[in-house]
């Protein structure tokens, strides 16, 4: 089977002033395409390094991560940057929407980086805003919006250039469960539209709507949970076979 | 309590400190500008008064045909001190068409001596020449002066330059002075005959002088004296430096221009650093005053570290540039840093750390301790309409992103371009000073002390170094300030080249605009300047448009120089520890 994403004895520790920290101990993974996985576990159990580690944001202590058939522990930022503007869209708990931008800006910067001309990046950005809900919002500064609408933005600006994999850390960490519910039904919308969905939370309904639960414990894989058969999707890519 | 809000000032020191360096960077900035500034406006003030008082100056000083008019002068009422009468001798130069009158001493003057620059008292066969005489001359201790004699020319080697209050710079006061031994004057004029002779007096009321000189002239034949009162002196003297002085005053108020706009950069930074340490505090339960309190005592400390390196740096710099200005004003080398002026530099820049404090808190009364601690940094003012006119460009994503980012913090950068401005400004006038100078006949004599560039780029290099601490600082407080939204750009796909020239290319960009400004800026301020001082619009040379051309260009390499180290900083921040930071 091809994969998206796959992780091989991925590991991280930290040292903290002498006292070695093992986040992760050797991780293994295989994500594929079109699938909606959610990361669980208690607090400190490693899910935010791992998904650090498998957008290419952190580098591991040992291990490889490959994306879509490229290994990328050993590229350089540079490399690292190129590849998550094309391939990986984020979305933070805290939203991390650029305040010095407004709501479309925001949206419209991968585009811009990917080199879409303005008009264009502008158009697709009012386009996509507009299917979120939040057509209204382009102009509005990021400060002015509610958690849901920033969620909303932080989301138009992951989907922006129909990334491979759209990576969450707890994307409804921050929102009340109206717009926790609203945030999810647009990601599984992404997903169902091809894009594969990679979510860290702790929000036992996001875990319910995956595909597949991986569970954490101090560093480790303690169990995989397969929800419901992964669903016959369009996908907008053919990978090869790695692995 | 006092002890535990001690401790706190110190962590917050010590967790900041990044913060503490540039407010320590910045404060020291300000403080050794201000040293600066009082010290070159102080020399700016009356150089010639230092001269007189070094000088034992004279009241009156009468120029007559004998030595007995010159004791017959000595012995009026109203003399409280009197110097030996001192004969002159005029002679022309070997091979040259320059004169000098020299005064043949029997001992040490005690009236208006003259004020040793360097080298030492007219041993025989030596002499000393009038600084200003010896600079045009181009000739330097230990060499040799041949004068054209009745006996033919006779060589005296060069032991010394000094300055006398009496005395204008040469060529503006023609012949040259200098001074020799009795011994060495007979030699150089054996004919007693032509020789005239001066008496220097001190008054017992030195304001009677224009009255005794009345006296003078009056008791003698027609003719056969000439008086010249300490006033005289004095408005000779200060025409003479009236060009160094102006420009002084000029330096003296861009330097201030340039401290208001690094302090006021300093409040707004001390402002932007507190925003989440206010909420912490508040959040463990310190009241609004404690905050205060923790708040003060950190500023207050770092605002000493900064003074003592601020006036220390000031201290070294401000005598070797009051020493230069001086000799362009017959001043007196000898100048003492002020005690007084670390008061002043120190007053301003505590004050102003400790008055940040104090409206941190006050600010803090307006937000949320939950608002404090999430944000982290206070929110982006409302963005410039050239922010939104800028996103419709189109220009490269990276500069766009930069220019936002320094439009953010508007102020901030308002008062940095400005200070760019204005030292670029400075940096014009100098060059349309150069111009002048050069455009001068080869040859012709020139009202401006040839030690007045040299001045003038020195103080051009204190105003570039200043912005260019300035800069470094505001770079690396807007790295710091960034962090996340740096780490959330390489989330989205940003380089770290291209975070590096988001930095670079807006600041690159400010420095450019304000360097164009500068252009105009500095033709305007040395057309006034020059208006001020006199000097005939015919003679005015403004310098060349690629001389001007090189300013822009300079200040956007300085800039980028200044900027590539926080630049590189920002490319190295660590995505997902900045990213873990809320």
């Amino acid at each position: 089977m091809r994969h998206v994403l796959e992780a091989r004895g991925l590991a991280k520790t930290y040292d903290t002033g002498g006292a070695k920290v093992f986040a992760l101990r050797g991780v293994d993974l295989s994500i594929g395409p079109g699938e909606f996985v959610a990361i669980t576990g208690p607090s400190g159990c490693g899910k935010s390094t791992l998904l650090n580690l498998l957008a290419g944001l952190d580098r591991p202590t040992s291990g490889q991560v490959w994306l879509d058939g490229e290994r990328i522990d050993e590229l350089s930022e540079t490399e690292l940057a190129r590849l998550r503007r094309r391939k990986v869209g984020f979305v933070f708990q805290f939203f991390n929407l650029l305040p010095t931008l407004s709501a479309a800006e925001n949206v419209e910067l991968p585009l811009l980086l990917v080199g879409r001309g303005r008009k264009e990046a502008r158009r697709s950005a009012s386009a996509l805003m507009g299917d979120l809900g939040i057509g209204d919002k382009q102009d509005t500064a990021p400060t002015q919006l509610s958690g849901g609408e920033q969620q909303r933005v932080a989301l138009a600006r992951a989907l922006a250039n129909s990334p491979d994999i759209v990576m969450g850390d707890e994307p409804t960490g921050n929102l009340d469960s109206a717009a926790a519910r609203e945030v999810l039904a647009l990601l599984r919308a992404a997903r169902d539209r091809g894009q594969t969905l990679l979510l860290v939370t702790h929000d036992a309904r996001v875990a319910a709507a995956a595909d597949r639960v991986i569970n954490l414990r101090d560093g480790l894989v303690t169990d995989e949970t397969e929800l419901q058969a992964a669903r016959p999707v369009a996908l907008p890519f053919e990978h090869d076979e790695f692995g | 309590m006092t002890a535990t809000l001690l401790k706190l000032a110190f962590a917050g020191i010590r967790s900041r400190l990044l913060a503490s360096v540039l407010t320590v960077l910045l404060s020291s900035a300000a403080a050794a500008t201000i040293v600066l500034a009082l010290e070159v406006g102080a020399t700016a003030r009356d150089p010639w008064q230092r001269t007189f008082t070094a000088a034992n100056g004279a009241h009156a000083l009468a120029n007559v045909s004998t030595e007995a008019d010159a004791q017959a002068i000595a012995a009026l009422p109203g003399v409280a001190e009197d110097g030996e009468p001192i004969p002159l001798a005029n002679v022309g130069l070997d091979g040259e068409t320059d004169r000098l009158q020299i005064a043949g001493l029997r001992s040490p003057a005690r009236v208006n001596a003259p004020v040793r620059i360097e080298g030492a008292q007219p041993p025989a066969n030596g002499i000393v020449l009038e600084q200003s005489f010896a600079r045009a001359l181009g000739l330097q201790v230990g060499e040799a002066l041949r004068l054209a004699t009745a006996r033919g020319p006779i060589e005296l080697t060069v032991t010394g330059t000094a300055v006398i209050p009496s005395q204008p710079r040469y060529p503006r006061r023609n012949p040259g002075l200098a001074w020799t031994t009795r011994s060495t004057l007979e030699r150089v004029e054996p004919d007693p005959g032509r020789w005239r002779w001066t008496q220097a007096v001190r008054l017992a009321d030195p304001s009677a002088a224009p009255a005794f000189a009345d006296r003078v002239a009056s008791s003698m034949p027609p003719d056969s004296a000439a008086v010249e009162t300490w006033q005289d002196q004095r408005a000779a003297a200060l025409g003479d430096a009236a060009p160094t002085r102006i420009i002084l005053t000029t330096y003296t108020i861009v330097l201030l221009v340039v401290v208001f706009a690094v302090v006021a950069i300093l409040v707004g930074a001390r402002a932007s650093a507190q925003y989440r340490e206010i909420g912490l505090l508040k959040a463990v339960g310190l009241t609004p005053r404690q905050v205060t309190a923790v708040f003060a005592l950190e500023a207050a400390g770092l605002g000493v570290i900064a003074v003592v390196i601020g006036f220390t740096l000031g201290a070294w710099l401000a005598p070797r540039l009051a020493a230069a200005s001086a000799d362009t004003m017959l001043g007196s080398p000898t100048m003492a840093v002020s005690p007084w002026h670390l008061l002043a530099a120190s007053c301003p820049v505590l004050l102003v750390l400790v008055s940040s404090a104090r409206s941190a808190t006050r600010r803090s009364t307006r937000f949320s301790v939950l608002q404090a601690i999430q944000s982290g940094t206070p929110m982006p003012a409302p963005r410039s309409r050239l922010a939104h006119v800028l996103a419709r460009t189109s220009l490269p994503v990276p500069l766009t992103l930069g220019i936002n980012d320094l439009l953010a913090r508007r102020h901030r950068a308002s008062r940095l371009g400005g200070a760019i401005a204005v030292t670029a400004a400075a940096v014009v006038f100098a060059l349309c000073m150069q111009a002048s100078l050069d455009a001068r006949p080869a040859g012709e004599a020139s009202d401006v002390p040839d030690e007045l560039p040299l001045l003038v780029y020195t103080l051009d290099a204190v105003l570039l170094l200043i912005a260019a601490t300035t800069i470094v600082a505001v770079a690396l407080l807007a790295v710091r300030e960034r962090v996340r939204d740096y780490a959330v750009l390489k989330t989205i796909g940003l380089t770290p080249g291209q975070i590096a020239s988001s930095l670079l290319g807006a600041h690159a960009a400010m420095a450019l605009i304000a360097a164009i400004l500068s252009v105009p800026l500095g033709i305007g301020l040395y057309v006034a300047v020059y208006g001020i001082a006199g000097g005939s619009s015919e003679d005015r040379v403004i310098a060349p448009w690629w001389w001007l051309a090189l300013v822009p260009l300079g200040a956007v390499i300085l800039v980028t120089l200044a900027t590539s180290l926080p630049a590189r900083l920002a490319t190295r921040i660590p995505t997902a520890d900045a990213l873990r930071y809320q």
